[in-house]
């Protein structure tokens, strides 16, 4: 166990823990936007700045939380004047780049941050902040149809060549990740369009609502007819149901 | 052949040794990139034929062979001649029959092909006397120029694989103390003490663990590492042989820059010929160490310089930069513990582990010792490969081996340490050339790269190319580069045409302490150096140039008018003749005239003036 | 500078057993690779920054007024690409442009149309 200081709390957290989950555990929230906890982390979007006061060295610096892994006993800050400073900073470039994006401007708001002049507003509807969230959700999947394509400014993320991805099964997981809502999904009369490809949605056979398409049912079970499945809630319902039949 | 153990490696050189003092005649022709593009080739070939003429047979009665670079390619093709150890450059292949009649055969120097020393205005018959070569201590650079870097056994006389002998019956601790004692620090500009890092390597357990060697050299304006891997790739493979050895790694990887053809094709090569003999492959010189190498070829991305982003690469991704909060030591090349070092450092290393520990930390200074090489380039009149102590000075290095500003035009300012690094002024000329003392002054040494500036050098437009160029290199992971570098492209683009608004600089300097702080991976965090440092020691020219639109260097265009100095014009019409918009009038030896109304502003004629005769004025002026 | 097709890259996939998306990734990031048909030579100038200061980009602007193409264009007919490059460690020679494998050093303005006519008589000779 390491002991550790955050905000002037003292605790102790086995050795590799996180600074995010560490401050978390202490009820501290440290803003984050290209993190998410059922995927791996980035650390791209450096929002989660800390301070972290390395006491042998007697010196301070600037590590994002999410990755930050604690060996040592070290005094971290999560809100100070420096943390707020390099956070606005960072905020004020996302802020630039998406205007519209809700999630930013609530920050911006939140955090006092000023935009640049027009000079340097380029597009005002790219709401993609390039967290990869979508990507790392699609790899955890295993299905890996988007990345990031390019360098630099121009960097994007896109399913291969740029084509609706043959591999897709309209899960959507990408776009229930995307702290932005930049991925658009359109669904209609029992169908359901996302990266420009279009897909049957199945019927939970006890409610009767549209819950998966096809496509990823057929991946998950490809042996089970479809008009028979049930969606997550009715199938727990079910569950139960037999559960206690089985007890009385 | 495979050599099996140090007494047949040693029994092999000797025997070499004693083959090669038979040959009388030789000629050296340097085949590296350089002098390549001046035409060796043609050359080296002019040179086979001529001794055909004269019923010589080559490898016999006469020897040509092909050298790595000299490191002083502007002065090229260079041709050195044995027994006597004659210095020819700016030979061209028409040369060559007089070069073999009166120096091969007659033993006579031919007074226009050697090098003139600008002090002295002496000819000079060796390298050792040239300045240039003088004021250098050449260790790393030792066989570059005199070996052929596709013979291993040129390699092998001069004492190659004696380091590697030596080693592979030490032990790892040993080997790894001895790297530690002489203070080596890493060459590829980080400057982290290698012994440590290897200490730190060795100690973790893992049935894999690599070597890496580090020749993405994407410096602009440096070729240190392009000379090291073209002209001696053997001592950077034994480097790597002995490292893998001390740090308990079985497999190497050199990861080589898409823009270094010819290093790509001499270090495969060297490969092939060090398996050949035994030194890569299974029961090295019969030490019971297994280890090979491969090659890993680059796609053209200066961010693969960065450590994270060169194992990303390698392990084939995109090469982007990892958050580094766990060493590569401990979880680098697939998980698993990766030594990564420049290329110049495990040059190093053969010679430290041949010579000792004491011989290498008495070159140089407290803290950074040894050698490093430098490309010095830019306005100064000897331009190219620079190999001194740690901690000569920036003026000995411009001026004493350099030679000073070419055309005689005032210093302004040095860039050292590539995109990472900053310039420095004239005031600044003294500080020593080393890991620390740079830093202080707010630029670094990173992998060499030493940019002189004279006083037609507009500072703004510096900053401007090197963040138009990381811009452009920037992989757009993290947000604080990605846009960041974007936003102060656009107030750079401004400054440099005219069009900044009032608190531009303030705004530019802002954002760019704030990417330092924030961004992940080295490119970002060093970005703000040029930007920083310039404005730093050049206030004046951003002031200038944000609020009267004004470039005193006469760079930026449409941003400064042009007078010719009645008292300094020798009416001799070169600038007229070369400016392109036909503005300039006069009659020969009178004074001219430019019409600046007709002027683009392309900077031509300063360039060409020999008098220093056309001043830059602000704009609307009289 | 390499071409590299999708045809090719869904091979690539199939090959290693590696996501298409990788491939995309991998392949629209490195300079050396692209994803357009490049002209038959390729012009490159060097704009390192011993190259940039010794004139670099009015080069480039020769280049382009010559052939009539912009940085990064193909010419009509097919036979050049101009491209501005990173430093090529011939920074001893600047100005350095390279058409192909053949390196060409100091390059002044005026040796431009020359330049061109040399590359397109090797480009005959060779076709006959």
């Amino acid at each position: 166990m390491i002991e550790i200081t955050i905000d002037g709390i003292k605790t102790e957290v086995l050795e590799n823990t996180k600074i995010l989950e560490a401050a978390k555990g202490l009820g501290i929230e440290i803003p984050t936007l290209c993190h998410h906890e059922a995927l791996p982390p980035d650390g791209n979007c450096r929002v989660c700045q800390v301070e972290i006061y390395d006491r042998e060295k007697k010196k301070g610096k600037l590590a994002i939380a999410c990755m930050y892994p604690i060996r040592k006993p070290i005094d971290i800050f999560t809100d100070n004047e420096k943390v707020r400073d390099a956070r606005k900073s960072v905020i004020r470039l996302h802020l630039n780049r998406c205007p519209q994006a809700k999630i930013i401007q609530d920050l911006a708001e939140e955090y006092g941050v000023e935009p640049l002049d027009e000079r340097f507003v380029e597009e005002n509807d790219d709401i993609c902040i390039r967290c990869g969230r979508c990507v790392r959700a699609c790899e955890a999947l295993g299905n890996n149809c988007l990345s990031f394509s390019g360098r630099g400014w121009d960097r994007e993320i896109v399913p291969p060549f740029n084509e609706p991805p043959e591999g897709c099964l309209g899960c959507a997981a990408c776009a229930e990740v995307c702290p932005t809502g930049a991925i658009k999904v359109d669904e209609k009369d029992g169908f359901r369009e996302i990266w420009g490809r279009k897909f049957r949605l199945a019927k939970c056979s006890r409610c009767n609502e549209y819950y998966a398409t096809e496509e990823y049912l057929k991946k998950l079970n490809p042996d089970e007819i479809v008009e028979i499945n049930l969606c997550p809630r009715c199938k727990k319902a079910e569950e139960a149901k037999r559960i206690g039949n089985i007890i009385q | 052949m495979i050599l099996t153990s140090p007494a047949d490696l040693e029994k092999y050189r000797r025997d070499l040794s004693d083959r090669k003092t038979d040959l009388k005649m030789r000629v050296r022709v340097c085949a590296g990139t350089g002098c390549l593009a001046g035409g060796s080739k043609s050359v080296y070939e002019a040179f086979l034929k001529e001794a055909e003429k004269h019923g010589m047979k080559t490898g016999i009665d006469f020897a040509a062979d092909k050298t790595g670079c000299h490191g002083f390619c502007e002065n090229g093709p260079i041709v050195q001649i044995d027994p006597q150890n004659i210095f020819y450059q700016h030979v061209k292949s028409e040369d060559v029959p007089e070069i073999f009649e009166k120096t091969i055969i007659g033993g006579e120097t031919i007074e226009k092909l050697l090098y003139r020393d600008q002090k002295t205005k002496k000819r000079c018959r060796n390298e050792e006397n040239i300045p240039f070569y003088i004021h250098q201590k050449r260790i790393v650079l030792e066989n570059c120029g005199h070996i052929d870097p596709a013979d291993i056994n040129d390699y092998i006389v001069k004492g190659g694989y004696g380091g590697l002998s030596k080693a592979l019956f030490m032990k790892p601790e040993e080997i790894i103390e001895e790297i530690i004692r002489s203070e080596l620090r890493g060459r590829g500009g980080g400057g982290f003490p290698t012994g440590i890092k290897w200490k730190s390597a060795l100690e973790v357990k893992s049935d894999r663990k690599y070597v890496v060697a580090n020749g993405d050299e994407g410096d602009p304006g440096a070729f240190m590492n392009r000379s090291l891997m073209e002209g001696d790739p053997h001592s950077i493979i034994e480097g790597m042989i002995i490292g893998a050895y001390a740090t308990g790694s079985f497999e190497g990887h050199i990861y080589v820059r898409n823009e270094y053809p010819l290093a790509l094709t001499n270090l495969n090569l060297a490969l092939k010929k060090a398996r050949d003999y035994g030194f890569l492959g299974k029961n090295i010189l019969g030490s019971g160490f297994d280890f090979d190498i491969q090659i890993t070829r680059g796609g053209g991305a200066f961010v693969c310089g960065e450590s994270t982003a060169l194992i990303t690469s390698i392990e084939g991704f995109a090469g982007v930069p990892r958050v580094k909060y766990i060493r590569s030591t401990e979880k680098g090349l697939w998980d698993a513990p990766a030594v990564l070092n420049n290329v110049e450092t495990w040059a190093n290393i053969p010679k430290i582990i041949l010579r000792g520990s004491d011989w290498y930390s008495d070159i140089g200074t407290e803290n950074n010792t040894g050698t490093k090489v430098f490309s010095l380039v830019g306005k100064v009149k000897n331009s190219g490969l620079v190999e001194v102590p740690l901690g000569t000075t920036l003026r000995n290095i411009i001026f004493e081996i350099g030679g000073g500003v070419i055309n005689n035009r005032e210093f302004k300012a040095v860039q050292t340490g590539g995109p990472s690094g900053g310039c420095l002024p004239a005031d600044k000329l003294d500080t020593p050339v080393d890991f620390d003392s740079l830093k202080k002054e707010g630029s670094m040494m990173g992998s060499g790269g030493i940019i002189v500036m004279d006083d037609h050098t507009c500072m703004v437009n510096v900053a401007c190319y090197f963040i138009d160029f990381l811009a452009e290199e920037c992989c757009g992971k993290c947000a604080p580069c990605r846009e960041g570098l974007r936003a102060m492209q656009k107030l750079l683009h401004g400054l440099t045409s005219g069009k900044a608004k009032p608190g531009d600089t303030l705004l530019l300097r802002d954002i760019a302490e704030h990417v330092k702080e924030t961004a992940l991976c080295g490119l970002g965090q060093t970005a703000a150096n040029p930007v920083l440092s310039t404005m730093k020691y050049f206030p004046e020219e951003y002031e200038e140039h944000e609020r009267e639109g004004f470039c005193r260097a006469g760079v930026c265009p449409d941003m400064y008018s042009l007078e010719i100095d009645p008292e300094l014009c020798t009416g001799c019409g070169a600038c007229a003749k070369i400016c392109p918009a036909e503005a300039i009038s006069g009659e020969i030896k009178m004074v001219h005239n430019i019409d600046m109304s007709r002027c683009v502003t392309c900077g031509s004629c300063i360039d060409t003036c020999r008098f220093n005769a056309i001043d830059v004025v602000r704009r609307g002026k009289k | 500078m390499h071409y590299i097709s999708v045809d090719a890259m869904r091979e690539v996939a199939e090959t290693l057993n590696i996501p298409q998306s990788r491939v995309y990734s991998v392949a629209t990031f490195y300079k050396a690779l692209s994803l357009v048909p490049l002209g038959k030579n390729v012009i490159r100038i060097c704009n390192g920054t011993a190259c940039n200061i010794r004139g670099s980009p009015k080069i480039l602007k020769a280049f382009e007024d010559e052939l009539g193409i912009k940085n990064g264009e193909t010419t009509e007919d097919g036979l050049f690409t101009i491209q501005l490059v990173n430093c090529l460690g011939a920074c001893a020679l600047a100005p350095v442009v390279t058409i192909n494998e053949q390196v060409y050093g100091k390059v002044r303005i005026k040796d431009i149309p020359g330049i061109i006519e040399e590359v397109k008589n090797n480009d005959s000779d060779q076709s006959r």
